[in-house]
């Protein structure tokens, strides 16, 4: 605890007093409290223990596979959500006896998934950058919670009993603590403790601990990393599909509620600073306890009628606030390609006149696609085109925040649902073309105030603190009705009118709209590719490549980042405006956060770095009702807007790149101008030819094989050792023989 | 007095004390050699000279101001520029670009009126990289990949250069280039402070040479001295008559 009040620096400390601040007025506001009567508080503690235990148990986990392998589950929360569905089909639906049930989910089923997971995908996650590995664990969440939908379609009601429903439980004075309240929190402590102890006691358990502090010395003391791994992921799987079991009775089983445990036990984690088990503990009692506390005596006005809801988030973020500064970190090998080549100018100017000619053309119905007569587009398409050309448009946003600065932010969909309500407050409703600038004005503030208390932290705790905000803005911001009033009467957003074209969501307006919004897209394309051209761009990606290389050159980091969130901000809030203008309306659920994140994925798996990434995700997110419709909605494809995100994502631990990267290496080799890009293919083929060693198996060779002649001339190879410079050995001897010299 | 002085320099990794006391002095137009076994703490006292440790005690002047207490992108811009042991170049761009992103950086506190396209040619031609200027610096082999990050240091416009066993993974005939460049550096009043296992190079090169071991300083001097002093021979070969039985 001291450690993490050490953490605090100064300007976090304000950010921190401001948020508790901010709840303290929410709270005083609002409140109207219950009294503290004894029952009242033995119902918050009994509540609040049983709930805590349960987050305990998630967090627990979660703590043990990031700490073991060095990759944080987001996927941790859909895990268990899809194991307590399989046990509820076992036990409700089929009739299995509960312990059966219960064996075979959380000692086969889960376990299963765990290790699966680990061979086919972790593994080869251990080298790649921060971005990628979020990108795969954020696809299999997402991946997870499509296949439950598809699998138990939420059209029918379900529900988990409690354990040992019907029985009557241990009086506390005047509170009923149920049975299933008491094993959860026994059963909370009992894992914690276990877990400790085979962390601490065990030979695997310290082999894990061993692995993450050094992987190739851990090898050459006999510990199989692979092995340990899949240890690690089986049992944070467990967990998982535990703490879905206990609280599938409380949520209800409702795959969103059951998902969204992993805000809880990442708040919980986070307190934890993400590696004590003790922590991750108490962190998720705290978590519960708080919950419990504002349940049971808190009642919020109409106001923050869902501020219960946000209690995680403003407790992830503040614990975000607490955890250790990073030190500058050292970059990663990323060997890619071997020269470089920016778009020119002119082939950017091309670009974006492609991407304007082929959506005015799609617009006017001259490309035939969907059963559309030549010459029109049917109002469905033209409205379902806008919205995503406007995704498109948040996605773009992101090309200079992830794809350069190296930051993942979950909050810019948030940011562009701020954008859609204050467009609609400062002159949307009349119309006034000048107030998307205004929004703009506005939004490029709030990206740098999402990001500033976070800068100086990991990159994965910037990725958690925008993913609070994103939760915290659903829950708290857009449903206070000076932002989104869902029961004002009156229009939000009239039509836009520029150069005498009439743009709204009204069927009339929608084809100029379309073509307005396709302008917008391709000067943007035009500017990002400008933009990568100087010497910000150039600035941010070295600042990803290596933050300690970057300082020791003077350069500025946090400076240089805040600039790089105030355009991607900027640029989001442009989005939401339109995207305000489109919808028409704006209701208070319009913002989930889970909306937000298949467009990070669609985008980062085209190639995060690249804006015609942006156009090929905009064809990637029409190519899901398309699917639909051309299947004639097929039931198994119910949840294909979740499932075809997330599994491309996954894609990405096998082409990182992203799919623009690979398919414009392979192809500008056609074009007879691009002689280099046919070099760069030849190179690639060769390389490919000289071998199947990974880059990141190499740490893995001199133990799990032998080292032959062949392998170490192929090792010398893929790191670019020639052969007239043996450097492996150079150091040895020259260090010797120097050494004699001395001694003479 | 020196340029740079580092006084009583102390790190701790938790429970391990990898620096005690250290102190090391460079003076401009001086190779300063650091020289020391594996694990002596050389880089350690880098990392807490241009502060990505900042040492737990202890001081570092540069050019008159304590700056124990900045951060690493002001010292940065005060003049001390360093190389990475472990490469630290930026991977996914060119060598070009890789040295022109230092040369843009620099605008922000040297006002002097500089074209940082030019600054970046010359420099690039200066260590000879030139020739492989639109390479990525991720596909480059370690010794030239050395070269694009001295050139990017030296786009900075030090004062004193920091630079971490520059020789490693050169060929002899490169390592010979690269005394030639520092002794040209040298010659304009650069100061040099020189991490190396290269002890041809350390002697040929330094003027004056600290010796680390465990953390501390255990000799300081001219080359000739440090080759006859007896602590320096035991850290590095343990006790003699040992490595006479090696050797026969």
């Amino acid at each position: 605890m001291k450690q993490a009040f050490a953490n605090l620096s100064k300007g976090r400390a304000i950010a921190a007093a401001g948020v508790a601040l901010a709840v303290v007025y929410v709270v005083t506001q609002n409140r109207s409290i219950a009294p503290f009567s004894a029952t009242n508080i033995a119902t918050f503690i009994v509540v609040g223990l049983s709930l805590g235990g349960i987050y305990a148990i998630s967090a627990c986990g979660l703590v043990v596979t990031y700490t073991t392998t060095g990759i944080f589950n987001f996927a941790h929360g859909a895990i268990g959500c899809f194991c307590a569905f399989a046990y509820w089909e076992l036990k409700v639906n089929r009739d299995v006896p509960t312990p059966i049930a219960l064996v075979l989910v959380i000692f086969v089923i889960a376990p299963l998934i765990g290790v699966i997971l680990d061979k086919l995908l972790m593994q080869r996650l251990r080298q790649a950058s921060l971005v990628v590995q979020l990108m795969v664990t954020v696809g299999l969440m997402l991946s997870f919670m499509g296949i439950t939908l598809t699998i138990w379609k939420p059209d029918t009601g379900r529900a988990l009993p409690h354990f040992f429903e019907g029985t009557k439980g241990v009086r506390i004075g005047d509170v009923t603590a149920t049975w299933h309240r008491i094993i959860t929190v026994v059963l909370a402590l009992a894992i914690a403790l276990l877990l400790r102890f085979i962390l601490r006691a065990t030979r695997t358990g310290i082999a894990m601990r061993a692995v993450v502090d050094n992987r190739a010395l851990a090898g050459l003391n006999g510990v199989k990393p692979g092995v340990i791994s899949g240890a690690s992921w089986a049992l944070g799987c467990m967990t998982a599909a535990i703490a879905g079991i206990l609280i599938a009775p409380e949520t209800g089983m409702v795959v969103d509620n059951l998902t969204l445990i992993i805000v809880i036990a990442f708040a919980a984690a986070a307190i934890g600073q993400l590696k004590s088990l003790p922590g991750a503990f108490i962190g998720g009692l705290i978590v519960g306890l708080a919950k419990a506390f504002s349940a049971q005596f808190v009642t919020f006005g109409a106001n923050f009628a869902y501020a219960q809801e946000a209690i995680p988030a403003v407790i992830l973020f503040i614990a975000v606030l607490f955890l250790p500064e990073a030190r500058l970190a050292t970059g990663t090998l990323r060997a890619t390609r071997r020269y470089e080549r920016l778009t020119s100018p002119k082939e950017a100017l091309l670009g974006a006149f492609v991407i304007f000619a082929l959506v005015t053309a799609w617009a006017n119905g001259w490309i035939m696609w969907f059963g559309t007569n030549f010459g029109e587009r049917s109002d469905v398409w033209l409205g379902r085109g806008a919205g995503f050309m406007i995704l498109g448009l948040i996605m773009l946003s992101l090309i200079p925040l992830t794809g350069w600065a190296g930051q993942v932010s979950f909050a810019n969909f948030a940011i562009a649902g701020f954008g859609a309500a204050m467009y609609s407050h400062v002159g949307g409703h009349k119309g006034e073309p000048w107030a998307l600038l205004l929004v703009i004005l506005i939004c490029a503030p709030l990206g740098v105030a999402i990001a500033i208390p976070a800068l100086r932290l990991k990159g994965l705790y910037l990725a958690l603190a925008t993913m609070a905000f994103a939760e915290f803005a659903d829950k708290v911001l857009f449903r206070h009705p000076d932002i989104i009033n869902g029961n004002a009467t009156g229009t939000l957003y009239e039509p836009l009118r520029l150069f005498g074209f009439q743009m709204s969501s009204d069927p009339d307006d929608r084809k100029a709209f379309v073509i307005f919004l396709t302008i917008v897209f391709s000067i943007l394309f035009f500017g990002l590719e400008m933009l990568r051209r100087t010497r910000w761009a150039r600035r941010w990606i070295a600042t990803a490549d290596s933050p300690a290389a970057a300082a020791t050159i003077g350069v500025n980091l946090t400076s240089s980042k805040i600039i790089v969130f105030a355009i991607s901000g900027g640029m989001a809030g442009l989005a939401g405006a339109l995207y305000g203008l489109n919808r028409g309306a704006l209701s208070v659920d319009s913002f989930p956060m889970f909306a937000g994140l298949p467009l990070v994925l669609l985008l980062a798996v085209q190639g995060v770095r690249y804006p015609g990434a942006g156009f090929m995700a905009v064809l990637g997110l029409a190519s899901f009702p398309a699917l639909l419709e051309v299947t004639n909605h097929w039931a198994p494809l119910s949840s294909i807007e979740l499932i075809g995100p997330g599994l491309a994502a996954i894609t990405m631990a096998f082409r990182p790149e992203g799919a623009v990267f690979y398919a414009g290496r392979d192809l500008a080799g056609i074009l007879p101008w691009r002689k280099d890009a046919r070099a760069e293919k030849a190179a690639v083929d060769q390389k490919r030819r000289d071998g199947d060693i990974r880059l990141d198996e190499i740490n893995d060779l001199g133990l799990s094989r032998d080292f032959t002649p062949d392998k170490v001339a192929q090792l010398d190879r893929v790191l670019n050792i020639a052969d007239d410079v043996p450097v492996h050995t150079q150091p040895l001897r020259e260090e010797t023989s120097h050494a004699v010299a001395v001694g003479n | 007095m020196p340029l740079l002085s580092a006084i009583d320099i102390v790190v701790r990794f938790g429970g391990l004390r990898a620096l005690s006391d250290a102190y090391v002095n460079c003076e401009p137009g001086q190779v300063t050699g650091l020289i020391g076994p594996n694990g002596a703490g050389k880089t350690t006292l880098f990392n807490a000279i241009t502060g990505l440790r900042p040492p737990n005690s202890g001081k570092v002047v540069f050019d008159g101001v304590d700056i124990t207490n900045k951060t690493p992108y002001r010292r940065a811009r005060l003049g001390i520029g360093r190389t990475f042991q472990k490469l630290e170049a930026f991977t996914s761009l060119s060598a070009r670009n890789n040295v022109l992103v230092a040369a843009e950086a620099r605008q922000a506190w040297d006002k002097s009126k500089f074209k940082p396209q030019e600054v970046t040619d010359q420099i690039m031609e200066a260590v000879g990289i030139g020739h492989i200027a639109d390479q990525m610096v991720g596909t480059l082999p370690t010794g030239t990949a050395r070269l694009v990050e001295l050139a990017r240091s030296l786009a900075t416009n030090p004062k004193a250069l920091l630079l971490d066993e520059p020789s490693s993974g050169l060929n002899a005939q490169e390592t010979e280039a690269m005394a030639g460049l520092l002794r040209r550096l040298v010659g304009d009043g650069l100061a040099v402070l020189l991490v190396e296992h290269d002890m041809a190079f350390v002697m040929s090169t330094c003027e004056f040479i600290h010796v680390l071991e465990f953390g501390q300083v255990i000799a300081t001097g001219t080359p000739s001295e440090i080759q006859r002093d007896k602590a320096v021979q035991a850290a590095y070969l343990g006790a003699v008559p040992e490595v006479e039985g090696v050797l026969s």
